[in-house]
């Protein structure tokens, strides 16, 4: 009971039907889960298990057929418009798989951006960018445009721009996908350091053997349903 | 706001062909609505001048009633007040008595009722263009009080030729009676308007007079203003001071109101073009907007996961519409600019045609003003970031899970 105060995430009951020409895709089962303040874990499974789906409606980029879903102890679930925009934005830092930068914004401009609708000032985005894009190894690129960096100098943008906000949970859908294993594996350490160094939640969606391996709790879905929920003793 | 601006500009130029393509055929049709506003006013003051300058005046002073009963005794009262007032007044370049009547001319050939109009020479050639439709002859022999100035289709039908013999007949004010004079035709003019060439006859003033027994008196005074736009304002304080003594003063737009009924359809043709222009402007702004939209929904759905709220998408598209909309007016303008510039230069020549009841005598050309570089320009921009509202508000209302997935 004295992990319930550092409660990051939890689903109860978590439902998720879509119709697709005509037939009901059930693609998240009854899913009951919590996730800690600072834990670094995946949920993974076969294509089709549900990862993504499960993220989507944590995240409340997606709603719940049914159940419900409490983020910071917050009811995501049943929030709604301008509510919701500002609760991920203030809460939750997003890393895809394909990057997803704006290719017209430099670098920094790409890192800056939730700040700047957070409101944070001027003075204070320069300062945390730079100590960010350091962080990420990335000095000395804030001017550069996406289309020329490589893939893994994109994904630590995309890592930098995600948790420069100081959101609470991070969530990573297939982050090392694009990535050859040599980068993909730098980015996990680098992913793994900030965790430690920032106590932030890492929540990431993988079938990547890399990162269930670097990972210290695998949630493990099939058809939907959660299956396996591992921690490991090391941790 | 101005992040978005930012973002709008950058996204623009993305797809640079596109945006130059889209920009050009909405510049083109800015272009095309500035011309034709250009040309409609030049061509509008051309015909105010044609149809003024020939004959008319741009005002004119008469005993009230008289354009309706075109009685013989109803000459203006208080002519040498009139005239000694008109000629103090500041507004007024010059102006000539004229008397008028129906009249019969007969040559040996043939017989027609005309128009007969007793005008002052020297005065008359710096308010009517009498003297400059000469074709043939003089505009008056000086010591002939009988000379006659004839037009060119009514000179076809009476079968006469300088220097012929016609005669008038008129009724005389008051008692009626007929009384008939001999004229030498003196010049042949031609106005290239029927209703003048065939059915108008110019004599002298003094002639007219004594033939009508007037008694001096006049039934009408052609005035030219210093600046013809003021024939054109209603609250000019020279209508009112001259519809004293039971005269009234009345400007050629209540003379000619089937030129202005026919400006008012010009106008509407000029409403319709300008909505015709709306049209493809709005399917082009639309078509390029969706395609900029689906090529970028990863894009958005990305935007809206971060914490973009559907406003700041909106904004975002409208902004981009709206830089759309800022080179599409500066290409209309250049393009405006150019073909005004052009034609101002060379002129269009639709000399010879009647129009509105009047002949267009001398080259037209499109009129700059201040107001199409801006009034019109600033009109597209605002319509075009207003079309961009539809397309900004499926961009909004766009499932961000669907965004993501259809693109990827």
């Amino acid at each position: 009971m004295d992990n319930n105060k550092d409660l990051i995430i939890k689903t109860e009951s978590l439902e998720k039907t879509y119709h697709d020409n005509g037939i009901d895709v059930r693609a998240v089962r009854g899913v009951d889960m919590e996730i800690f303040k600072g834990e670094f874990s995946a949920v993974v499974g076969p294509s089709g298990s549900g990862k993504t789906t499960l993220l989507n409606v944590i995240s409340g980029l997606d709603s719940p057929t049914s159940g419900k879903v409490l983020l910071g102890g917050q009811l995501i679930s049943e929030m709604l418009g301008k509510k919701l925009s500002d609760f991920r934005r203030d809460h939750i830092g997003f890393i895809f798989q394909a990057y997803n930068l704006i290719p017209v914004l430099t670098v920094e401009e790409n890192v800056e951006y939730i700040m700047l609708l957070q409101g944070v000032s001027k003075q204070e985005r320069h300062q945390r960018v730079a100590q960010m894009l350091k962080d990420v190894g990335l000095e000395g690129m804030e001017n550069r445009f996406p289309p020329k960096l490589s893939g893994g100098q994109q994904q630590r943008v995309a890592i930098a721009r995600a948790m420069v906000s100081r959101p609470s949970l991070i969530l990573a859908d297939e982050p090392t996908a694009n990535l050859d294993s040599k980068t993909g594996s730098d980015l996990l350490d680098m992913m793994a350091e900030l965790n430690q160094n920032t106590g932030m939640t890492f929540l990431f969606s993988t079938h990547d053997r890399m990162v269930m391996r670097k990972a210290r709790r695998i949630i493990s879905l099939k058809d939907g349903q959660i299956v396996k929920d591992e921690t490991k003793n090391s941790q | 706001m101005w992040f978005y601006i930012k973002l709008a500009c950058r996204n623009i130029f993305r797809n640079k062909r596109r945006t130059i393509i889209a920009s050009t055929a909405m510049g083109i049709g800015l272009a095309s609505l500035i011309f034709v506003d250009g040309l409609m006013i030049g061509m509008k003051e051309s015909m105010i001048r044609s149809a003024t300058g020939s004959f008319l005046g741009e005002a004119q002073i008469h005993l009230k009633g008289y354009r309706q009963s075109r009685e013989v005794e109803e000459t203006i009262h208080q002519k040498m007040k009139v005239i000694n007032e008109l000629e103090q007044e500041q507004t007024v370049e010059n102006f000539a008595s004229r008397a008028l009547s129906y009249a019969m001319i007969t040559s040996a050939a043939n017989v027609r009722s005309v128009q007969m109009v007793g005008v002052q020479p020297q005065k008359e050639k710096f308010v009517s263009k009498i003297d400059e439709a000469i074709q043939e002859g003089t505009f008056f022999q000086e010591d002939n009080p009988r000379s006659i100035l004839i037009g060119k289709e009514l000179a076809e039908i009476l079968e006469v030729e300088l220097g012929d013999r016609v005669v008038l007949t008129v009724s005389q004010a008051k008692s009626g009676d007929l009384s008939q004079e001999m004229f030498r035709v003196s010049g042949i003019f031609s106005f290239n308007a029927q209703e003048m060439d065939k059915g108008m006859i110019f004599i002298k003033l003094d002639k007219a007079q004594e033939m009508m027994n007037l008694d001096g008196g006049i039934h009408e005074i052609a005035v030219h203003f210093k600046n013809i736009q003021l024939s054109l304002q209603p609250d000019l304080s020279f209508w009112q001071k001259y519809s004293r003594w039971g005269n009234e003063a009345v400007s050629w737009t209540e003379i000619l109101p089937q030129m202005m009924a026919v400006w008012d359809l010009t106008y509407l043709s000029r409403l319709v073009m300008s909505v015709i222009i709306a049209a493809v402007v709005v399917f082009g702004i639309i078509n390029t907007l969706f395609m900029s939209l689906y090529e970028r929904l990863f894009e958005f759905g990305v935007l809206r996961a971060v914490g973009t709220r559907s406003g700041g998408i909106r904004k975002l598209m409208v902004f981009e519409a709206g830089a759309l909309g800022i080179i599409s007016a500066g290409i209309g303008i250049i393009l405006g600019l150019a073909l005004i510039g052009i034609f101002a230069y060379t002129g269009i020549d639709y000399r010879g045609i009647e129009f509105a009841g009047s002949t267009i005598q001398e080259l037209i050309y499109p009129v700059l003003k201040v107001y199409q570089f801006i009034y019109y320009p600033l009109g597209v921009v605002a319509f075009v970031s207003m079309v961009g509202l539809y397309p900004a508000i499926t961009a909004s209302r766009m499932s961000i899970t669907k965004a993501m997935r259809r693109s990827l």
